[in-house]
């Protein structure tokens, strides 16, 4: 293997970042709506400057096609590196961002809010993300054994917690009325169609990619002491790294990523637990290149999830959630068979 | 609750665009010009004056649009969508659940038509956000059924036919319930689906349905889709069992010879008495067909009323209801009279 220079990361990186912008471009392409290359260029530098109009391919593009893709790449991302973050802290490959309950928590909190105030705009994220966090900390007071985050603890507490939740979910599923019940299965498979529930789209996204920056800065300001720690706590805290800071940078970043996902999109499978795995395969386990590359690919892999969703059934769509699982689980066993030969 | 219903307008005229004196201008303001209407579910929203081009999301929005005779006016429909069987040929935008945006904005929809009882809140929200007008209907009687109808006629420029059709269903169903005021209700048992057995609840609009056929569902539940165990049903002992089916009728009857061999189901009092009633599909759509499901059904659970058609415990199909939207109100209440 060679050494990984900030020259390696970058390159590796780039390259990943072409075929994000590569899916991208496909994915403003295609669709019900027949429209050329040129006019979405042109669609593109007119809404940029600011002289966007009325017209049907605005509605498309605008309305339609890039919060999707905008959407896709945040919930990808966060996912993705989330998962990465899970699978170091509880040391532990199966691990994915919804394994310490934290999905459950937000399900629960969307459901109430469908059942509480079904008609206020925003209510569902907000309640998605209030159950998150609440999630997030009492799993923190659960799993902590003699001070600090103990991985073995924190993964039953979690496990507990999200088989408890998902109870009360099922129960509160017989309490939810036609309409609401529609749209709770739908978050519940992982779905990017629901609307921004603001005027303001582009502050809307900047919100969100300001928390996943945020969240994902932190992760990665953790790598190198997260290479460290997976060869081993004590050994780790020898060579001087503060094993319980760590753990609960990572924790909290983690947790904070899947939530922030798990609000805007419902719970889309697989990515998690896939993406970072692909990613130790094709580039190796050093975190310091594990972090980016799994957001990048994350990003790649529901953008690309979602065009294929909306276009190989077309006009119905499949749900995000429902192509990931599909077509993730060959690709993976593809790449598990190729590495152990 | 069986009041006749006046067509509830919540719509307000606003001209918005103003009138230059150039013609061709005009015309052009003209397709412009829009009201401001709120929708069922208190969306707002500006609705062109002229609306050519109509897409539906919902099969029974379809039907309603074919049955004001404005099928020239609808751009679009659902894969679900096939009564009539015209319906299949539009162009579809995909499943009502979750239909393609995309595909409803290349059709250039003056506006899109949706409902609460197939439809989701997401779909509607994302037109409008885009600035595709959408109309969410919200029935949950047959009253609601019968103004919307009137307001989704008023909304595509054909007021008229809409007070017709809406006119004729209230006349054919008054006349249903001056022929059955007297008669007890029957007791039913709605099947929605066997297994799980899920039935209706007390605010939908096939339990209003029921009340308008004479009938009254055993299940007293708030929530609209209720999953119901077979004890409550056997505690129950509902007077019919009410089968929903598109099924031909061979198939219907080896539907119900099924259920007579399945164990709990042969020992309820109405399957050994042969009252087990298929009602057409159209019982579970929300549109004017809906009138035609209740009167077929009115005379499967009270032949005793609708002496024409009397061959109890056979299972039909409804079918009489073309015969009996000719009957007046008059003949029904005296066959009724006679009857007792």
């Amino acid at each position: 293997m060679r050494p990984l220079t900030p020259k390696r990361i970058l390159s590796i990186c780039g390259l990943l970042a072409a075929v994000l912008f590569a899916v991208v471009v496909i994915s403003l392409r295609v669709g019900a709506y027949p429209i050329s290359m040129r006019d979405i260029v042109i669609t593109l530098f007119n809404g940029v400057l600011g002289r966007g109009d009325t017209s049907e391919f605005n509605q498309v593009i605008f309305g339609l096609r890039l919060p999707r893709i905008a959407l896709g790449i945040l919930v990808g991302a966060s996912l993705s590196t989330s998962g990465a973050g899970f699978q170091a802290l509880l040391r532990n490959p199966l691990a994915d961002p919804y394994v310490l309950g934290v999905s459950s928590g937000a399900a629960l909190g969307a459901m109430l809010s469908l059942i509480i105030a079904p008609h206020t705009v925003g209510a569902i994220q907000l309640a998605a993300f209030i159950g998150a966090a609440a999630t997030i900390a009492a799993v923190y007071f659960l799993g902590r054994r003699g001070g600090q985050l103990d991985s073995a603890t924190l993964l039953l507490a979690g496990i507990v917690a999200a088989s408890f939740l998902s109870a009360i979910i099922i129960f509160l599923l017989t309490l939810v009325n036609g309409p609401g019940l529609r749209s709770m299965t739908f978050w519940l498979m992982g779905d990017l169609t629901a609307p921004p529930p603001t005027q303001n789209v582009l502050g809307w996204f900047g919100f969100l990619y300001f928390i996943f920056v945020v969240a994902a800065g932190a992760m990665y300001t953790t790598s190198s002491d997260l290479n460290l720690i997976l060869t081993g706590e004590q050994e780790a805290g020898h060579l001087g790294v503060n094993v319980t800071r760590v753990k609960l940078v990572v924790y909290v970043a983690a947790s904070v990523l899947t939530g922030l996902a798990v609000s805007v999109s419902g719970t889309i499978g697989y990515v998690g637990l896939l993406v970072p795995h692909v990613m130790r395969m094709l580039f190796g386990t050093d975190y310091r290149l594990l972090i980016p590359t799994s957001a990048i690919g994350g990003a790649i892999v529901i953008v690309l999830a979602d065009t294929l969703g909306r276009t190989i059934v077309a006009p119905t769509e499949l749900p995000v959630g429902a192509m990931t699982a599909l077509a993730g689980a060959p690709v993976f066993i593809y790449l598990m068979r190729r590495r152990i030969r | 609750m069986r009041t006749a219903c006046g067509a509830d307008m919540r719509s307000q005229q606003s001209a918005t665009a103003p009138t230059p004196a150039d013609p061709a201008a005009q015309t052009a303001a003209n397709k412009r010009a829009t009201k401001l209407v709120t929708d069922e579910t208190g969306r707002r929203m500006a609705i062109p004056l002229n609306v050519e081009r109509v897409v539906s999301l919902a099969p029974n929005l379809t039907e309603t649009i074919y049955a004001l005779g404005l099928d020239a006016k609808l751009a679009g429909d659902t894969t679900y969508c096939d009564i009539p069987p015209a319906a299949k040929e539009k162009p579809h935008v995909g499943a009502p659940q979750d239909p393609s945006l995309e595909a409803i904005v290349a059709l250039h929809p003056d506006l899109v038509l949706a409902t609460t009882s197939i439809n989701r809140a997401e779909t509607a929200d994302a037109l409008l956000k885009i600035g595709v007008p959408v109309y969410t209907s919200d029935p949950h009687t047959i009253a609601g059924m019968l103004s919307s109808t009137a307001i989704m006629a008023d909304l595509l420029g054909a007021s008229e036919p809409g007070a017709k059709l809406v006119a004729e269903l209230q006349r054919r169903l008054d006349a249903l319930h001056a022929a059955l005021q007297d008669r007890p209700m029957a007791h039913v048992l709605f099947v929605v689906w066997e297994d799980p057995l899920i039935s209706i609840g007390q605010n939908t609009f096939i339990a209003d349905a029921l009340r308008w056929a004479g009938a009254e569902s055993i299940i007293v539940a708030n929530q609209n889709w209720p999953q119901v165990s077979m004890e409550e049903v056997v505690r129950l002992q509902p007077d019919y069992i009410v089968l929903t089916s598109d099924h031909l009728a061979a198939e219907t009857h080896e539907h119900v010879n099924n259920l007579r061999d399945r164990p709990t189901w042969s020992e309820l009092r109405a399957v050994k008495a042969g009252h087990v009633v298929m009602a057409s599909d159209e019982f579970t759509r929300p549109s004017p067909g809906l009138v035609d499901a209740i009167e077929s059904l009115a005379h499967e659970l009270h032949p005793e009323v609708f002496p024409t058609k009397t061959e109890n415990g056979k299972v039909k199909m409804g079918n009489s209801a073309k015969f009996f939207a000719t009957a007046t109100a008059e003949s029904l209440r005296g066959c009724g009279t006679c009857a007792r």
